[in-house]
């Protein structure tokens, strides 16, 4: 079932790491957060991939790397078979437009100088302005685009004169939407979108983005801190920790079935809408705190707190086992199912001249030390 | 055109009701803001009063700001009695005070005391103003007579008050076998030979005189700059100059030098004229005619009684009408301030802006130039500018513009980065825009508001600059007037003249005052959270 549906997205061991840098006059970099620490998915073309996580586990910065706000440390990120990692700028440029972002803080992420029509036109004439798009726009095409737009996301098309803090934060992200929107883009990421809004207007925008996607076909990356909005909007789940993948699978499945030590205990953590069976609700409560992510690990990333932990998570990093259904956990509790992806031990080029770097500069450090 | 079309287009967005919506931008309701600030209101309406008078400085029916009467020096503001009236209560009060001196003018036990501490602790213009009312009732009572000595003294000045005439000369022209044409326009050679021809001489002998001219005022510039040149040096420094200057220059200068003289022999030739017509009675003054003179010189010029000015501020130590140079010289201070602030800020944003965006290495460097910048004594390095390329305007402007955008390029970056991690800036990079467009269209819009009220506060240092070295002699040099050079020669004869020092600072204050309040108002309207609003 699976191979009948097209790749659009590809991420290969992506990693991403944070240079953090020590006092004094010279800035060094004393070590690197690890923020996104080699992770693999697909995406399909057409549904809706949800990312869900706690807090600092690398979700945001994830989709970051795949719109190439970060340059990624390592790894390939291949769209409809490009690798935008190595892209050169024009190829870069050229990709992007079908990689769009819808931001988490409506109000910080429009401009608050420029009019909504300015707002929404931006992606629009920069491109027009290289050539880039199907034809050259006239400015009057580009007026009736905009007015389209708006009518698509729903804002009244007679305020396109108005400027950002004119809004309420729904309305907001309706013309961050209706900037995604602009460029036709085949993915749109959607980093956190509903999760500064209020209730009802979140179901709002939900709604709006699964409207968008039925008629347009729009394959859309979800992060989310809600499980319930993930669960409503999504076809596929990643669950992540520390920067590593711990779970993919359906939504329905996950949601069903958590398989992963992790997965349970975040699900046990969501509130049930239902005060009766909320009250019986029994929460797995997880020992410790998040480890710092500054750290290399050679062991299940989620080790440390785990309640299911076996002398053999603390050996190897365990990569995804495939329990059927497209259900894929990262788990030896699941050890005697195929490997999903070659496991990835051994440390990638990106790793590795990282460490040839630090061990020349230990080695020139006892150099001087001796000296 | 365009943009007039784009703005209505703009406008036509309208409701299912059919009316406009227009957006209220933050801009616009700074401005709103801004207007019901009343001192902000009262400062920007002060300012803009200030600079329509500076622009319009031509226009207004002022004296030349350099052009110095004599008698008039030193005359007190008055804003009902001619340059005449004042001149003879000057003559008077001298004479009062030497009659008292002399024992003739009495006054009472008390007030001779009086005068006398007043002298001791030289307060000249009280010892005047009580003699010239002690002795003005004398003379009414007839307690008191001039001496014929005395009295011969101030028929004097009444009767230069009645004759003396000032001619202005409008226009010289002259006949050179194709027409009239004035001197202004002449070349060179046909100055040269007009000259020539006026004082009866050859060419060649005009020529070697304007050339010791010019190499005289040479070697004044150099001695000026360089005081230890003497001697050989000085000959070989000036034979370097002059070869310098080229041919062109030297007719240049030696040009301005004719035109000057011919003006003065066309006054003099039809000074005669004027005079008779005036003793016949056929001119009144003030006059305006045109006058062909015996010598072919064709003068038209302008005849007015020269003690019959009004100095409502006062005159200088040199006779110069003290509210033309105050305007005037407002009109070089307000335009050091403006183009001072333009300059530094145009580089500033350029400097902070990159560094602040690019980050790194690049932001490392610029700013580590601008630490060693400030590490400098700037003042210093206005003076050292100065004194290296010449004390003129221009140079002003450029050694103040040079170390007064280090604030503002610290300020933009710091605005730059703050607003780098903005969502909206991440938005556009993923849309694929550029840095420049970045830079452009997100964060200088951005920062703007930050850079304007800094700037109305940077036009007032400015100024304050300028009036600094003006007043330490390195700023405009006469005949030019600055708010600060008019201080700074006030200074000398403050006791004396207070009027001449005080009349410029109050005219400074209110700008810098009005200026500042200003600045504040738009920092309040720009800011609505800030805490410190009235």
């Amino acid at each position: 079932m699976e191979n009948k549906k097209e790749v659009i997205l590809s991420v290969k061991d992506l990693r991403q790491h944070f240079p953090i840098d020590g006092g004094g006059l010279f800035k060094k970099t004393v070590g690197y957060i690890r923020a996104v620490d080699g992770i693999s998915f697909d995406v399909y073309k057409g549904e809706t991939v949800g990312i869900v996580g706690e807090s600092g586990c690398g979700k945001s910065t994830t989709v970051r790397s795949i719109a190439q706000l970060y340059k990624p440390t390592t790894g390939q990120i291949l769209f409809n078979g490009v690798d935008l990692c190595t892209a050169d700028k024009d190829t870069l440029l050229k990709e992007r437009r079908n990689i769009q972002m819808i931001f988490q803080d409506p109000y910080a992420s429009l401009d608050p100088r420029m009019t909504v029509r300015n707002i929404i036109l931006e992606p629009l004439r920069i491109y027009n302005k290289r050539g880039l798009l199907e034809k050259k726009y006239t400015e009057e095409e580009l007026e009736e685009r905009v007015k389209d737009l708006m009518e698509k996301v729903g804002i009244n098309k007679a305020f396109v004169n108005r400027y950002p803090h004119e809004f309420s934060g729904g309305q907001r992200q309706r013309i961050g939407i209706a900037r995604a929107l602009a460029l036709n883009p085949e993915i749109i990421l959607a980093d956190e979108p509903v999760s500064a809004l209020d209730v009802s207007i979140q179901a709002q925008i939900l709604n709006l983005i699964s409207d968008i996607q039925k008629e347009m076909g729009v394959t859309f990356i979800f992060i989310a801190h809600d499980l319930g909005v993930i669960q409503h909007i999504s076809h596929r789940v990643i669950v992540m920790y520390l920067g590593k993948i711990m779970e993919i699978s359906p939504s329905d499945d996950l949601y069903a079935d958590p398989k992963h030590p992790y997965t349970e205990a975040l699900l046990s953590a969501a509130p049930i809408p239902d005060p009766k069976v909320e009250r019986s609700r029994q929460r797995i409560v997880l020992e410790g705190d998040v480890p710092s992510p500054d750290k290399e690990r050679h062991c299940c990333y989620f080790y440390d707190r785990c309640s299911k932990r076996m002398d053999k998570c603390a050996a190897a990093v365990p990569p995804l086992f495939d329990c059927g259904g497209g259900h894929h956990v990262a788990c030896f509790l699941y050890d005697d199912k195929p490997i999903a992806e070659p496991a990835n031990d051994k440390p990638t080029e990106g790793e590795l001249k990282l460490k040839a770097k630090m061990e020349k500069k230990e080695k020139r450090k006892g150099a001087s030390q001796a000296v | 055109m365009a943009l007039l079309k784009k703005n209505k287009k703009n406008e036509s967005a309208t409701n299912e009701f059919d009316q406009v919506i227009v957006g209220t931008s933050l801009t616009k309701e700074a401005w709103k803001r801004l207007q019901k600030n009343k001192l902000a209101v009262v400062g920007g309406i002060i300012v803009i009063i200030y600079a329509l008078v500076a622009i319009c400085a031509d226009l207004l029916p002022l004296y030349p700001y350099d052009q110095a009467i004599t008698s008039h020096r030193n005359l007190r503001p008055s804003l009902t009695k001619t340059a005449g009236e004042l001149m003879l209560e000057q003559e008077m009060k001298n004479l009062f005070f030497q009659a008292w001196r002399g024992g003739r003018l009495e006054v009472p036990d008390e007030e001779d005391a009086l005068i006398e501490q007043w002298v001791r602790e030289s307060k000249t213009n009280k010892v005047w103003d009580l003699l010239y009312e002690r002795g003005m009732a004398a003379l009414e009572d007839g307690s008191f007579t001039w001496s014929s000595s005395e009295q011969r003294r101030i028929d004097n000045v009444l009767e230069d008050i009645e004759t003396e005439t000032l001619i202005t000369i409008d226009s010289v022209s002259a006949d050179l076998g194709d027409g009239m044409k004035r001197i202004d326009d002449m070349s060179y050679d046909e100055l040269v030979s007009l000259y020539a021809g006026l004082l009866g001489t050859d060419v060649a002998t005009v020529e070697s005189s304007l050339y010791n001219e010019v190499s005289a005022t040479v070697s004044n510039e150099l001695r000026a700059n360089d005081s230890t040149l003497s001697g050989e040096d000085l000959t070989a420094s000036i034979e370097m100059e002059m070869d310098a200057m080229g041919r062109d220059g030297f007719e240049n200068r030696a040009s301005q030098n004719l035109v000057a003289y011919i003006e003065q022999l066309a006054q003099r030739g039809a000074s005669s004229d004027v005079n008779a017509l005036i003793s016949s009675g056929d001119a009144v003054l003030p006059y305006k005619g045109v006058f062909d003179l015996s010598s072919g010189l064709h003068v038209e010029l302008e005849v007015s009684r020269m003690h019959d000015r009004h100095y409502y501020c006062g005159t200088d130590y040199l006779g110069r009408d003290l509210l033309s140079r105050i305007i005037y010289g407002s009109q070089i201070s307000i335009a050091i301030g403006i183009v001072g602030t333009v300059t530094s800020i145009f580089i500033g944003i350029l400097v902070g802006a990159l560094a602040g965006y690019l980050g790194g290495k690049v932001d490392y460097y610029l700013m580590r130039f601008v630490d060693i910048m400030y590490g400098l004594p700037y003042m210093l390095l206005v003076i050292i500018c100065m004194a290296i390329f010449g004390r003129n305007i221009v140079n002003l402007f450029f050694a103040l513009a040079l170390v007064s955008w280090l604030t503002i390029a610290r300020m933009v970056r710091g605005q730059i980065m703050s607003l780098k991690n903005q969502e909206y800036v991440e938005a556009a990079r993923s849309m694929g825009a550029g840095t420049m467009h970045i830079i452009f269209r997100h964060m200088i819009p951005n920062s703007l508001s930050v850079i304007i009220v800094y700037s109305t506060i940077r036009i007032p240092a400015f100024i304050m600059q300028e009036s600094f070295l003006s007043f330490l002699g390195l700023g405009v040099q006469a005949p030019y007037a600055s708010w600060g050079s008019l201080i700074g020669d006030a200074v000398s004869s403050m006791s004396l003249y207070p009027y001449k020092l005080l009349i410029p600072s109050i005219v400074m204050v209110v700008f810098l005052f009005s200026m500042n309040f200003l600045g504040d108002g738009l920092r309040d309207a720009f800011d609505p959270q800030s805490k410190n609003q009235l």
